[in-house]
C-alpha cells in the first residue's frame, strides 16, 4: 500500500470517531436545551485539536511501519490527491454557503459555527473516501 | 474518473521476457511506487506520456511494443 493511500486511511480513520464523539457531546445538548445554553465552543476545540494530533500521530505510524515508502509520491499518487480534495472540497463551500446563509438570517454563532464545522469534517471524510476508491478502482483524470 | 481506459499494455509479458524483473525493479527504475505499476499493469491507471517512454525505454522497446490502442 502507497504511504499516500496509509495516509488516507488514518484520516478516515480518524474522522469517524472524531465525528461520534463531537456528536456525543453536544447532539444530548441540543435535545435537552436551549441554544444558548449549550456548551459547544470546547467539544469543537477538543475535536478540532484531537482529530490534528491523531491524523499526525497516525501518519507517524504509517511512515515508521515502511520508512522506506513514507517519502515516496509520484503522478498517480498527485492526481489521486488532487482529484480527492477537489471533491472534499465541495462539501467545505457548502458548509461555508450554509453557515453564510445562517449568518444573514441572524442565526445563533452555534448554528454558524457547526455548520463550517461539519462541513470541514465531512470534506475531510468524503476526500479520504474518494481518495482510497481512486488508489482501488479504475482511475483516469481525462 | 472511473471511465475504463482502451489502452491494453504487455507489461507484464515484457517483464518476465527481461529476466523476470519484477515490479518492484520495473517501478525502482521508472521512479515510481510499486502501486503505480501495478495499476498501470492491470489497466487501472493510463501514466503519462512521460512514465509511459520511460517504461518502454526500461525495455528498450518502442513505445506501441509496451501500450496498444486497438481499433474498435
Amino acid at each position: 500500500m502507497a504511504f499516500l493511500e496509509k495516509s488516507n486511511w488514518v484520516a478516515l480513520v480518524v474522522s469517524v470517531p472524531t465525528l461520534l464523539i463531537y456528536a456525543i457531546l453536544v447532539v444530548p445538548q441540543v435535545l435537552s436545551k436551549p441554544i444558548a445554553e449549550i456548551s459547544w465552543v470546547q467539544p469543537m476545540i477538543f475535536t478540532i485539536v484531537g482529530f490534528v494530533v491523531a491524523n499526525i500521530l497516525g501518519n507517524i505510524v504509517a511512515a515508521a511501519s515502511n520508512p522506506g515508502e513514507a517519502d515516496k509520491k509520484d503522478q498517480r499518487d498527485t492526481e489521486i490527491d488532487h482529484f480527492g480534495e477537489r471533491v472534499g472540497n465541495w462539501l467545505i463551500i457548502a458548509g461555508s454557503i450554509v453557515a453564510l446563509v445562517l449568518a444573514m438570517a441572524m442565526a445563533d454563532q452555534f448554528w454558524i459555527a457547526n455548520a463550517i464545522f461539519l462541513g470541514g469534517l465531512a470534506g475531510a471524510l468524503v476526500s479520504s473516501i474518494t481518495k482510497i476508491a481512486a488508489y482501488h478502482g479504475p482511475f483516469q483524470t481525462w | 474518473m472511473v471511465k475504463p481506459t482502451h489502452v491494453t499494455n504487455s507489461i507484464r509479458s515484457l517483464r518476465f521476457a527481461n529476466a523476470e524483473m519484477t515490479q518492484a525493479d520495473l517501478a525502482d527504475r521508472v521512479g515510481v511506487t510499486r502501486q503505480t505499476i501495478i495499476a498501470i499493469e492491470q489497466g487501472k491507471y493510463s501514466p503519462t506520456l512521460e512514465i509511459a517512454f520511460q517504461i518502454a525505454r526500461v525495455f528498450r522497446v518502442p513505445l506501441d511494443e509496451v501500450f496498444q490502442y486497438p481499433e474498435r
